[in-house]
């Protein structure tokens, strides 16, 4: 290790649930955790904030899977705020409604990230595998007649690129404070459905020109960003490997994304075993790709290791086998052929989540 | 050339800042006696810096018959003896508005937002060619009506305004438009590549920035600055604070956090200043850190600014 004290965590992802009746076929869930049960209890969550507040964190993002699927929701919430932290709703709208919501203000709620899968009310429920784009509209409304800020999210692939300007309308109309257009990153789900999923340029590139467009009227911040694979520099993912992101899975362990529960040989810790700050510091898979001791060339004397970080460590496991080589999304890296051969690869059917194993 | 024309009057329409918030409050009438007053007294740097950017454009040219004819606005701003000129009409304007003319004249109300827009303007002017230096003056062509517009205005709103106040406004509607016909008529003709006329545009386009940019320091300086709503305050162990918001956190220290305390929804930004003042006698520039601080936040989106009706 070439650093003797871990960085402050900024920010803890909060995983409370990994059910979720939606089934996007780009779920961020693992593949190999369909099954895992909500191991801790509110009691335990709200310890979990209060050793966030003290580590230094000052936004909590609930997610899951769906956090509203957990009845004690609200219990979690009024922990999370009782000890001081910003508290973010990143939720598909269902299991939700109107009075939940206000209910959870109430708890200390202060602004909610809502996911819709398009603009088109029909090809949204098809992407999410169920009927939820009325609720989702209801969610939105009733987030803003709160007063809450509302986040628009929708991952972005080959079927709703085309209706960029259509999300955009209606992130305008919904009065959302940002819309977050998010490529598809390509792990677990997502991944397995990635020859179904991946873009061409040429969505990519008139998308862009179309967010160029709106992004001069008024409405909402439109975060917009090429994705990796077509950008021949990988992302610096979740700002650093344990840097300023710390995630709580539902089965308690500490991680450093979602995404690296899938990663094998890597011993993460859990909560309540230990404390969260020994989980965040101390433990060996926290520690295994903190710093720059653990680069490869051609990140170790590259000019770019202190902005991306070598890129994704989740991403160069799934496309190489090893997650210590260069992320081969970067055009520098020795793997990079595989994101060039996915990217002229042919097209394949859409598979919901879940739907592998049948 | 039509084209490019159209191109320039089009940068008016969409960036001028009569569509600024402040003005647009100013013409409906909505601004109170001390916002028209700050208005005023920071204006006035601005019209101080005309004749020196006139200067430095006279220096660009080597035609008489350009230098004879721009001149002329040197002569109108400083007017040929004292006592006259769009200066003086505008030290008539502070007093009609009951501004001590002397502080006035002393600068000592400047915003340092508003001194750095005027300054960028002299920059600008100082580092670019004639072409480009005349393009930026082109904001003249959309001058003509925002006085017809401010006259009506004050009439009907700001009856107090004492009499002969407003002539430093009558005297422009008719100098704007000999001006930039004339400046317009020299843009035209010189412009001769695409990317002169580019090179044009962008120079408008930046005048419109910085006339946009001294309004927002005005705004921020009249309204009344509060925490954002749904911001979050949370104390940090080294005594610095962290003004937590959807996405994002911003760090507050040293007399920052002492700024902030003050922003309660009440206080406008010059109070804040004045507050801050009279809390630390003999500190040299409290004011103006005060205001670039505010500045900060807002770009941040920390603090939100309600306008002062008073």
């Amino acid at each position: 290790m070439d650093r003797d004290v871990a960085p402050r965590p900024y920010n803890l992802i909060a995983e409370l649930t990994y059910r979720c009746p939606l089934r996007c076929p780009y779920c961020s869930n693992p593949l190999s955790h369909a099954d895992t049960r909500d191991a801790l209890d509110a009691g335990a969550w709200g310890e979990v904030m209060r050793q966030a507040s003290a580590l230094g964190v000052l936004h909590v993002g609930l997610t899951g899977g769906e956090p509203s699927a957990r009845a004690d929701l609200e219990a979690i919430v009024a922990a999370a705020a009782g000890v001081g932290l910003f508290t973010h709703l990143v939720t598909a709208g269902v299991p939700l409604d109107a009075d939940r919501l206000a209910d959870l203000q109430r708890a200390g709620l202060r602004s909610v990230q809502l996911s819709i899968q398009d603009a088109d009310p029909a090809e949204s429920d098809r992407i999410a595998g169920t009927a939820a784009f009325q609720r989702k509209l209801e969610i939105a409304r009733a987030t803003r007649a709160l007063g809450l800020p509302l986040v628009l999210n929708v991952v972005l692939h080959r079927h709703n690129l085309g209706r960029v300007r259509e999300i955009v309308g209606l992130a305008r109309e919904l009065d959302a404070e940002r819309l977050e257009l998010a490529n598809t990153q390509y792990h677990g789900w997502a991944l397995a459905n990635r020859a179904a999923l991946l873009p061409t340029r040429e969505q990519l590139d008139e998308a862009a020109r179309v967010v160029a467009e709106e992004r001069g009227r008024p409405g909402p911040e439109i975060l917009y960003v090429l994705p990796d694979y077509f950008s021949d520099r990988p992302k610096p993912c979740m700002g650093g490997w344990g840097r300023k992101n710390v995630v709580v899975a539902p089965d308690g362990r500490v991680l450093p994304c979602q995404a690296a529960a899938d990663l094998p040989g890597l011993e993460f810790w859990r909560v309540p075993e230990r404390d969260l700050a020994a989980c965040w510091n101390d433990s060996p898979g926290m520690n295994a790709f903190r710093g720059e001791a653990w680069m490869p060339e051609p990140c170790r004397s590259c000019d770019r290791r202190g902005e991306d970080f070598g890129g994704c460590r989740c991403q160069a496991f799934a496309l190489t086998g090893d997650a210590a080589r260069t992320d081969p999304a970067c055009a520098l890296a020795p793997d990079h052929h595989r994101i060039e051969a996915a990217r002229g690869a042919g097209v394949e059917p859409l598979r919901q989540r879940g739907a592998m194993r049948n | 050339m039509k084209d490019f024309e159209a191109a320039l009057r089009r940068i008016g329409e969409e960036r001028y800042h009569d569509r600024h918030p402040f003005n647009v409050r100013m013409h409906e009438g909505g601004l109170g006696r001390r916002a028209i007053q700050c208005w005023v007294a920071n204006r006035y740097y601005y019209q101080t810096r005309i004749p020196i950017k006139d200067g430095l454009i006279l220096t660009k040219s080597p035609e008489v018959s350009f230098r004879r004819e721009w001149v002329q606005r040197i002569h109108d701003h400083d007017g040929e003896r004292p006592g006259e000129g769009g200066l003086e009409l505008w030290l008539r304007l502070a007093e009609a508005v009951g501004l001590e003319r002397d502080r006035v004249e002393r600068l000592e109300d400047v915003l340092p937002g508003v001194r750095r827009a005027c300054d960028a303007y002299v920059e600008f002017v100082n580092g670019h060619d004639l072409l480009e230096s005349v393009a930026a003056s082109l904001t003249e062509l959309f001058a003509g009506s925002i006085m017809q517009t401010r006259i009506a205005a004050f009439e009907k709103h700001y009856a107090w305004v004492k009499p002969g106040g407003l002539d430093y406004f009558r005297s422009r509607t008719l100098q704007a438009p000999r001006d930039s016909d004339y400046g317009l008529a020299f843009v035209l003709e010189h412009a001769a590549s695409d990317a002169d006329r580019e090179r044009c545009l962008a120079a408008l386009r930046r005048k419109c920035e910085i006339l946009w940019s001294l309004l927002d320091a005005v705004e921020r300086a009249t309204a009344r600055p509060r925490l954002a709503e749904h911001a979050l305050l949370r104390d940090e162990p080294d005594g610095s604070r962290m003004v937590v918001l959807p996405e994002r956190a911003v760090r507050v220290a040293g007399s920052g956090v002492e700024i902030l305390a003050l922003c309660d929804g009440r206080r406008t930004g010059v109070d804040v200043a004045a507050a801050m003042v009279e809390r630390h006698p003999g500190r040299a520039g409290v004011a103006d850190d005060v205001h670039d601080f505010l500045e900060e936040m807002d770009a941040a989106g920390a603090l939100r600014f309600e306008p002062d009706q008073d």
